[in-house]
């Protein structure tokens, strides 16, 4: 048998298919591109908002003039605020059914398959499409227990003091520049509240489609867990590919109560002209637990670092990512936590696969503060180069300040092994098949902590082509 | 005036700003003048392998470093702090081993300072010709109760075949700044080992670089004490250039009081640097919850066949250990000092002279208990 096992594998490019459908551009009113008080007034007027919402977005418009972009990170010059358009309303009013959505919208939700896993397996469905929410319901019996499950706009009405109690709390416009520009223009987004002791059996899930080019995406997400609840909560998001850059800069902001439990898992499958640049945070209190689990495929360039701030005794923070960057990408990707009390755990576990160009770098940091003392952290971090013309960087950083804490750390980088695709062949599989068995297995830990439908797209989408001979 | 407004020790990517760990700010002055060092710091070698001189000695140096590639790179805690040791210097050694010359005898340097010589601005330069081996020691220290200020460079060429082993012993009083830049170009099947013993000074800052060609190996054994106010900012780097090289950087310290320490260690390969390996780890000993410990290991990668690692951990001492030794009649910090003394042992067991083994015996003792009695 006369094989090479040192050829490259080649990992086909992530299927985009249904993704890039666009439909024709057509919305019921748009702002002028660029941001200016003007702008900002206008997108406050359109939602009919209270004053204070106006004076918050006005606020943040001053602390994002002020800010500058990151020193580090990616290279986003080529984004340019001036150009893009920070609100897009389609021509549909928020509907609770999906007869009710307009044939082109619905279609594309159709396509995506959110209809039909809604009707199988979620408790509740939200779908945004550009700058609005079209659609949101959230099956009866779990309204029936005081589960609110709607979209911001409505939640700023109808929920106002909730609202106007934790809007931007976690994440505060002066977080850094992008977050005082989602201060500024954010638009749609869910805000789900499930009352104490209340256990949502299945998931929700928010779909977040920007279908018009040159465009931003700026929905604001905000969930509060009470005492002893639990949700799994999905957010999906996607956009077809133009020729012009798009932006989005969603927030999420997550408030876990007393003992109580929310699992955040999101697919990221943007268009390769997307500035994904997202912010989301959680605050745990005692006994509390936060999971994330987090998928980054898609987007031109990524800064995304979910971040747990343990502030309860015993809180618990998990992290779960894998990111996969293609030609093109530049996905900087990673976790933060912050551990703030005693007794306080939290494991992160990263992986990574770079190819044909593309960089992933995981940037995380974990700090441990004077008055977390016994506190417990891991994290793991595993990248695959499957070839030399990509990158890809792990960029930690750990801040201990206690002696009563137990730490450890561990990264690893490198290529498939060659010992372990010939072991493989040695039992009589094929070279083909033991690379592909071995880039499963790499992604494998993560692809379990998927929803099933989830998983099943995942590995959809990381098909194995391989070259090479066969012996 | 010795005026430092810089930032030093910058990481190579940066990354959060609300960490401060991208680079170390400094503006201080310090009320030192640049002057003469009066003292005798090297020792003559009898071998007929090695020339060794003062750096003053233009002539010899410009005779030699024509023979060798100088490339210049940026290297070291931060460029004007190398400008500084580089031209502005008052001491440094220069040392030349002829090829295949083996000088088993180590070459030993000694800034000591005291109160008439309490600033040393050091630019020091080894070559170590094809197939040669030597080892060269280095200590820095205070010999009277004042406040010293160095600022040195290093800089090593391993031409193919050569190994050179460099241990730098710094063990300065509290009251005393330490900046110290150090550059290996290690080429094709060459080995440059760095083992670096930081135990004094009130802020220490320390760079380290290796630039490894084909079959370069490169090799870092540091071990550290942070006690009192003291400030470390400990910064490492292997540059992987070549195919099939080398590192290897394993640091280990021991935190107490109200120590500030910062651990930087990337690993870089590079592309073309294909089959090589990269270790790092750094473990540390935390003894009191007013330390601040930072530690950022990186591992940057444009070449796909390379295999790199990184592990760091932290933790208090383990209290079984020390319940066991104390349970045989040690006091707390007697214990302490046994088990620290354990971690470090291997590389302290790395110094070749008996006299300063002991002597960072001695130091280790005095920080973790002379010191804590005062």
């Amino acid at each position: 048998m006369d094989v090479d096992i040192s050829r490259k594998t080649y990992v086909e490019d992530i299927d985009r298919g249904i993704y890039d459908i666009r439909n024709e551009f057509k919305y019921s009113y748009k702002v002028e591109k660029g941001l200016t008080e003007k702008i900002v007034r206008e997108i406050s007027e359109k939602k009919n908002e209270p004053e204070w919402m106006t004076e918050f977005r006005l606020k943040s418009l001053e602390i994002y003039n002020k800010l500058d972009v990151p020193v580090w990170g990616p290279n986003i010059d080529e984004l340019d605020i001036e150009n893009i358009v920070t609100y897009v309303k389609p021509r549909t009013d928020m509907k609770y059914s999906w007869e009710d959505v307009p044939e082109d919208i619905k279609e594309t939700f159709t396509r995506l398959g959110i209809p039909e896993a809604e009707h199988k397996s979620l408790a509740g469905v939200g779908a945004q499409y550009d700058s609005e929410v079209v659609y949101h319901n959230l099956k009866d019996y779990l309204a029936m227990k005081g589960v609110i499950y709607t979209d911001m706009e409505t939640a700023v009405r109808e929920y106002e003091d909730i609202i106007k109690k934790h809007f931007m709390t976690v994440v505060p416009p002066s977080d850094h520049k992008f977050a005082a520009l989602h201060g500024a223009v954010w638009s749609g987004g869910s805000f789900v509240y499930i009352p104490e002791g209340v256990h949502v059996d299945i998931p929700l899930q928010s779909y977040f489609r920007l279908n018009a080019p040159g465009a931003g995406q700026f929905e604001h997400t905000l969930i509060i867990v009470e005492k002893g609840a639990f949700l799994h909560f999905i957010e999906g998001c996607s956009a077809p590919k133009y020729s012009v850059n798009n932006l989005h800069a969603g927030c999420v902001e997550l408030i876990v109560k007393e003992g109580a439990r929310l699992r955040y898992s999101t697919i990221e499958n943007w268009s390769k002209n997307m500035y994904n640049l997202n912010t989301k945070r959680a605050v745990v209190e005692k006994d509390g637990t936060i999971e994330w689990v987090s998928g980054s495929f898609g987007s031109k360039v990524s800064m995304l670092y979910p971040m747990s701030i343990l502030k309860g005794e015993r809180a618990r923070a998990e992290f779960t990512g894998i990111t996969f960057a293609g030609n093109g990408q530049h996905l900087d990707t990673g976790a933060k936590v912050v551990h703030t009390a005693p007794y306080t755990t939290s494991s992160i576990n990263t992986k990574s696969i770079s190819k044909d160009g593309g960089v992933a770098v995981y940037r995380g940091a974990l700090v441990i503060t004077e008055n977390a003392h016994h506190s417990k952290s891991t994290v793991s971090c595993e990248s695959l180069m499957l070839d030399n013309k990509s990158r890809s960087d792990t960029i930690p950083v750990m801040d201990i300040r206690n002696d009563e804490v137990d730490i450890g750390h561990e990264a690893k980088i490198g290529r498939i092994s060659d010992e372990a695709i010939f072991y493989l062949m040695s039992r009589g599989i094929s070279e083909e098949e033991a690379k592909a068995m071995i880039v499963r297995g790499f992604v494998e830990p993560i692809a379990k902590e998927l929803p099933l439908e989830y998983a099943v797209e995942m590995n959809n989408l990381i098909k194995l082509e391989l070259e090479g001979t066969i012996g | 005036m010795i005026v430092i407004k810089d930032e030093l020790n910058s990481l190579p990517i940066k990354t959060y700003r609300w960490l401060n760990v991208n680079h170390l700010k400094l503006d201080e002055r310090i009320e030192k003048d640049r002057k003469p060092f009066c003292k005798r710091f090297f020792e003559e070698m009898d071998d007929d392998n090695i020339s060794i001189g003062s750096i003053n000695n233009i002539v010899t140096i410009n005779q030699h470093l024509s023979r060798i590639n100088n490339e210049k790179q940026e290297y070291g805690v931060s460029g004007k702090m190398v400008d500084m040791a580089e031209n502005f210097n008052n001491a440094g050694v220069y040392a030349y081993i002829k090829k295949g010359a083996d000088i088993e005898k180590p070459i030993r340097i000694e800034y000591g300072m005291d109160r008439e010589n309490d600033v040393v601005i050091d630019n020091n330069i080894i070559v170590a010709s094809e197939n040669s081996r030597a080892t060269i020691v280095v200590d820095y220290c205070t010999l009277d109760d004042i406040d010293a200020f160095h600022n040195g460079a290093m800089k090593i060429y391993a031409k193919p075949g050569a190994a050179v082993t460099v241990i730098k012993i710094q063990r300065m009083n509290d009251n005393s700044n330490h900046f110290d830049s150090n550059i290996a170009v290690v080429e094709d099947g060459a080995e440059v080992n760095f083992i670096q013993v930081e135990f004094g000074s009130k802020r220490a800052v320390t760079n380290y670089i290796s630039n490894l060609k084909d079959g370069g190996k490169s090799a870092i054994y540091s071990i550290y004490i942070g006690n009192r106010d003291r400030e470390l900012d400990l910064s490492y780097y292997m540059n992987h250039i070549g195919r099939r090289s080398i590192s290897n950087i394993e640091v280990k310290g021991a935190l107490k009081d109200r120590a500030k320490k910062v651990f930087k260690g990337t690993i870089d390969f590079k592309l073309g640097s294909s089959k090589s390996e990269g270790r790092e780890g750094e473990s540390v000993i935390i003894f009191d919850k007013t330390v601040k410990s930072k530690a950022v290991p990186l591992l940057l990668c444009t070449e796909d066949d390379v295999k790199g690692e990184h592990a760091a951990s932290s933790g208090k001492i383990d209290e079984d250990k020390l319940f066991y030794i104390m349970s045989r009649g040690f006091s707390k910090e007697e214990a302490m000092k046994l088990i620290v003394e354990a971690s470090f042992n291997p590389v302290i067991d790395r110094i070749p002279l008996e006299d300063l083994r002991d002597i960072v015996r001695d130091e280790l003792a005095r920080k973790l208990i002379v010191e804590e009695r005062i």
